[in-house]
């Protein structure tokens, strides 16, 4: 059997801290310590050397983006910590921040997604092993906004759904599960998307979510 | 006989003849003389070059050039009203404050029409008319005293038998009325000590004249009532424009922090009673009762958290009237409170949703500092007004300021308050009792 994954939860609202706690525990993870402030979150890594922390955006003291400051610091700290942002609101330019130099091991969800239990287990194990999950409401603000929606408008309809999907960090089977399709499909479509956007392929998973991303955000 | 003074007027006395002694040597006294003395010049000056445009503009009135001139005439008395403010600050330390600059509308008739219309430059140009009266005044009442004294102090030592006296003193006391006999060391005497007296007493003919400067300038070179109106409704409205942001800012804190969370946490723990359910092989029945136990609390607690923030928001009760809202606080008060109102008219809602959130903020905060027994509520209208009176018996030493800190909720609405034009007044003696009375207009 593998190893547990070690979490750490930096979350100031007790009800959500409490509410995660619960979940992960009842999901089989180990949560070595859940804290309401960026600095003991720091000193909770430091301590714990955990595989993956939850981080709330928002937290005291002054409430805007300590939570996202806080992470990124970690991220340059401690290599191979996975990141899991967990906020109310979605804002691009956090996500862009987050994955200013690399995909592995960040994930950006709303709070809500917690409500489905199994994908939010599926995106945290998914960070904690190197992975990327973006929430899909972040891919749908890259795309509304982006300025290549020339490229964009060559793609098939499902060839989008694809798309989307990658960049929500999701693995070639995954999609292949999502869209009931065989992951041979899959494959074609990836390789159809980097050929019309005119993208070297990329092997793994958090390559070729940093190749879409940076794709769309040029 | 024995004369009794009472030491009160002994020190009060005393403290005359100290500041008469002291008053020619102090820098306010020569200050002033010099700002009589510039200004009297730049009157002369300001007074002719106005006069002279004036005249040409008027005479060629009736062509664009003689309107122009006029515009410029105005735009030079804007000038020395400025030059002026400068020197009454210089040297009067009268901090008068700048008009709003001269801003023309675009092309030459633009500019025309705005300088014609410019209000500062209409009033700076009454100014420079009455000060040349003032002027002349100054010489002969004012000037005059201190080139008396001078001459006085300084006639007997050149050895010339009479001082050149004018002005005031030369009107009230004629060549001679000083001198006993016509030379000699007597008649010299006699003479310095008229030139010691008017030493002392020159510095404040020239306060008087100043002082009546001071107010002219005040009046005609500051800011224009209509302008300084602008300003302060300005600042009002900043300041609800701000307290409105802050407002929106700290509902979405409370629902973001309060609401929020506990809906998402609902939804959580019904998503894992969900899948628990789904999972038929190993189905505890024990566990997704408790999730859905806890569910259901988390559910109530955010009914209960909105139900809050929406009255926190607008007060369902004030519908009814602020006579109903305000009783409803009376009653839910921690320190028993007692209501007394009189209205004849209903005010309309932004006043009455000041009113009810002043008399809210007010108990609460006898309720957390005053540390009282009773306190009472008291609303009234006089005519226009609406009269709120809040008093405590308690300790009292309650200062706004400390308020504002302790509630930011107070601060705000002393904003909201100042901003339809209220008062906002606190009187709270230490060991009290503390009394609160805002008046608000019954219409904004």
């Amino acid at each position: 059997m593998t190893r547990p994954v070690r979490v750490v939860i930096a979350e100031d609202s007790a009800i959500l801290r409490d509410g995660l706690v619960q979940l992960l525990v009842d999901r089989g993870f180990v949560v070595s310590d859940a804290v309401s402030e960026p600095d003991a979150l720091r000193r909770a890594v430091e301590r714990d050397c955990p595989d993956v922390v939850i981080v709330d955006i928002r937290m005291p003291p002054t409430f805007t983006d300590e939570g996202l400051r806080a992470a990124i610091d970690l991220r340059r700290l401690h290599t191979g910590l996975g990141i899991l942002m967990f906020s109310q609101y979605i804002e691009t330019r956090y996500a862009s921040e987050l994955l200013a130099d690399d995909a592995a091991g960040v994930g950006y969800l709303l709070k809500d997604r917690v409500a489905d239990v199994s994908e939010f287990v599926e995106a945290l194990t998914r960070v904690a092993s190197g992975g990327t999950a973006l929430d899909p409401e972040v891919v749908t603000q890259l795309l509304g906004a982006s300025r290549r929606s020339d490229s964009i408008s060559v793609l098939s309809a499902r060839e989008k759904e694809v798309l989307s999907l990658m960049a929500e960090g999701r693995s070639n089977a995954a999609i292949a599960s999502e869209l009931v399709i065989s992951e041979g499909t899959v494959e074609k479509h990836v390789a159809s998307i980097f050929t019309k956007f005119d993208l070297p392929q990329s092997q793994s998973d958090h390559r070729r979510v940093l190749a879409v991303l940076r794709f769309l955000d040029s | 006989m024995v004369i009794v003074v009472s030491e009160e007027l002994e020190t009060r006395v005393r403290e005359i003849a100290r500041t008469i002694l002291r008053t020619p040597f102090t820098k306010r006294t020569w200050s002033e003389l010099c700002f009589l003395s510039v200004g009297a010049v730049l009157a002369f000056f300001g007074f002719a070059f106005v006069v002279l445009t004036m005249a040409v503009g008027v005479v060629f009135a009736i062509t664009f050039f003689g309107l122009a001139v006029i515009g410029l005439s105005l735009r030079g008395a804007r000038a020395i009203g400025g030059v002026q403010r400068r020197l009454a600050l210089g040297l009067l330390d009268e901090q008068i404050d700048d008009p709003d600059p001269f801003a023309p509308r675009r092309g030459f008739l633009g500019w025309l029409q705005s300088a014609l219309r410019d209000r500062t430059g209409w009033r700076a140009m009454a100014y420079v008319v009455v000060k040349v009266p003032l002027a002349i005044f100054a010489i002969f009442t004012a000037l005059s005293v201190w080139f008396d004294a001078f001459t006085c102090l300084i006639t007997p030592l050149g050895g010339a038998s009479q001082p050149h006296e004018f002005g005031l003193v030369r009107g009230l006391f004629p060549p001679g009325y000083f001198s006993i006999g016509n030379t000699g060391g007597l008649h010299g005497l006699a003479i310095l000590c008229s030139g010691v007296v008017l030493f002392f007493a020159a510095p404040w003919g020239v306060r008087v004249v100043v002082y009546i400067d001071r107010f002219l300038m005040r009046a005609l070179l500051g800011p224009d009532a209509v302008a300084v109106r602008v300003r302060s409704l300005e600042h009002a409205r900043a300041q609800t424009v701000d307290a409105s942001a802050a407002t929106l800012r700290r509902i979405e804190r409370d629902l973001h922090d309060g609401t929020q969370a506990q809906l998402v946490a609902l939804a959580m723990r019904l998503g894992m009673a969900k899948e628990k359910l789904a999972d038929t092989d190993h189905l505890d029945l024990d566990q997704v009762s408790e999730l859905v136990n806890d569910a259901h609390r988390g559910a109530k607690e955010a009914i209960i958290e909105l139900r809050d923030l929406a009255r926190g928001i607008h007060p369902p009760v004030l519908d009814i009237g602020l006579e109903g809202a305000l009783s409803t606080l009376a009653a839910r008060s921690t320190v028993p409170a007692d209501l007394t109102l009189t209205l004849n008219d209903r005010p309309t809602p932004a006043i009455e949703s000041i009113a009810y959130f002043c008399v809210a903020e007010l108990l609460a905060n006898v309720a957390q500092h005053a540390n009282a027994s009773r306190a009472s509520i008291i609303c009234t209208q006089h005519s226009r007004w609406l009269r709120l009176v809040v008093r405590d018996d308690g300790i009292g030493g309650a200062q706004l300021s400390e308020l504002g800190s302790s509630s930011s909720g107070l601060t705000g609405l002393t904003e909201r308050v100042h901003a339809v034009d209220g008062r906002f007044e606190i009187v709270s003696p230490l060991r009290g009792p503390t009394v609160v009375t805002v008046d608000l207009p019954m219409h904004a």
